[in-house]
């Protein structure tokens, strides 16, 4: 008796044994329908990269807005901005650095009316119907009829009109770890505008970065850290008049001490 | 009564289900680093109709090329024509034909896809 069921234990065993090697090994789950969350890291960098450079050309933050959803990333502006970062850090396309600082940017912006009044169904049935599959597993979309999707406006200068330094202070913070050159770029109705290049130049050395890569301390900030003693030429990209003799300014702390100063330059786009 | 030779049989038989139910349903291999060409047909389309949204004149045809060799080795003219397809069958909004069609009329200029393997 105990014999017999040793033999239906093992024959129970090499059963599941089987099963679960033709499952995994011989004939596994095939993931042919993935969805965007599910990339290897440089695919998704890749596909985070297209959605912002779409973005960039159509100015649909709506639709920009649906497609980001797919990764469910909670800090998607964060990522969008460090991707921005690494992008430029690693010499790759400024055009697609800008992209993604400028969608940085407006990616937690309140919808504008304009883009209220397009529903979220009309975003784009491809997405809003991957959307729909995701949730209820059914195999295919049931095609919806869809309303052209409104383009939200996307801020961005008036072309043509170059921006002109409009104010140049100290900034003293005895708290700020380091002297930074603090770049604020505003368009002719005072409104901040992201993605704007910005040039550093001294002796032996420049540098770039863009507004906007730093959301929370405004849309048309950016800022660079100096080094003391450097002296600093700052342009904006398309700008024809630099910024010269840059540099870090003493400043003293309430306990008399003093310490370096950081260095703010506003850049207004002049009224037509 | 049923005989050991039959008992071992349905041992078997149910070892073999249990361990499909499980490899298949309770834990099947899941991919967690899949790529592009693994797509699903909306989420394809979506990414050539993106393509197209970024496509701005003949001097990004490589930057088209490379991003349309992401979703499979047959050339970018199929991938496009594909993904027409799909927009036709599912309503996208005239617009969205019209940059898939723009970019299908670029991307006929293109050689076929170059070999890119992953990142």
């Amino acid at each position: 008796m105990r014999r017999t069921w040793v033999v239906l234990a093992a024959a129970f065993i090499l059963g599941l044994a089987g099963g679960l090697y033709y499952a995994w090994v011989v004939n596994p789950v095939e993931y042919v329908d993935s969805a965007p969350d599910s990339f290897r890291e440089p695919y998704r960098q890749n596909y985070l990269i297209l959605i912002a450079s779409a973005y960039a050309q159509t100015g649909d933050l709506a639709r920009a807005r649906a497609r980001l959803s797919l990764f469910h990333d909670p800090q998607i502006r964060d990522t969008l901005a460090a991707l921005a970062q690494r992008e430029l850090a690693r010499g790759g396309s400024e055009r697609e650095a800008q992209a993604l600082a400028a969608l940085a940017a407006r990616i937690n912006e309140t919808a504008s009316p304009a883009s209220n009044q397009t529903p979220a169904t009309s975003v784009g049935t491809v997405i809003a119907s991957a959307t729909l599959r995701e949730a209820t597993f059914t195999p295919t979309p049931t095609p919806t009829p869809r309303r052209t999707p409104r383009r939200t406006s996307t801020p961005t200068a008036t072309p043509g009109a170059p921006f002109e330094l409009s104010s140049r202070q100290t900034i003293c913070d005895p708290k700020a770890a380091a002297p930074l050159i603090e770049v604020v770029v505003l368009d002719a109705a005072s409104k901040p505008v992201p993605g704007v290049e910005v040039l550093i130049v001294w002796d032996n050395g420049q540098d770039h970065f863009y507004t906007g890569l730093k959301p929370e301390l405004g849309l048309g900030y950016g800022d660079f850290t100096m080094t003391e003693g450097v002296t600093y030429t700052v342009q904006l990209k398309d700008s024809p008049n630099p910024v010269t003799g840059v540099s870090s300014e003493g400043c003293t702390a309430d306990d008399g001490t003093s310490f370096p100063g950081s260095i703010e330059l506003t850049f207004t786009q002049p009224e037509r | 009564m049923i005989s050991t030779p039959v008992r071992v049989l349905i041992a078997l038989v149910l070892g073999l289900a249990i361990g499909l139910i499980y490899g298949w349903l309770v834990q099947p291999v899941t991919y967690v680093e899949t790529t592009p060409d693994s797509l699903r047909a909306d989420y394809r389309a979506d990414y050539v109709l993106m393509v197209a949204e970024a496509y701005d004149g003949p001097q990004s045809l490589d930057t088209v090329q490379r991003r349309l060799a992401s979703l499979g080795p047959q050339p970018a003219i199929e991938i496009v024509q594909q993904a027409q397809d799909y927009a036709s069958k599912n309503h996208f909004s005239q617009e969205d034909v019209q940059r898939l069609s723009t970019l299908a009329k670029a991307v006929t200029t293109l050689p076929s896809a170059p070999d890119i393997g992953g990142p």
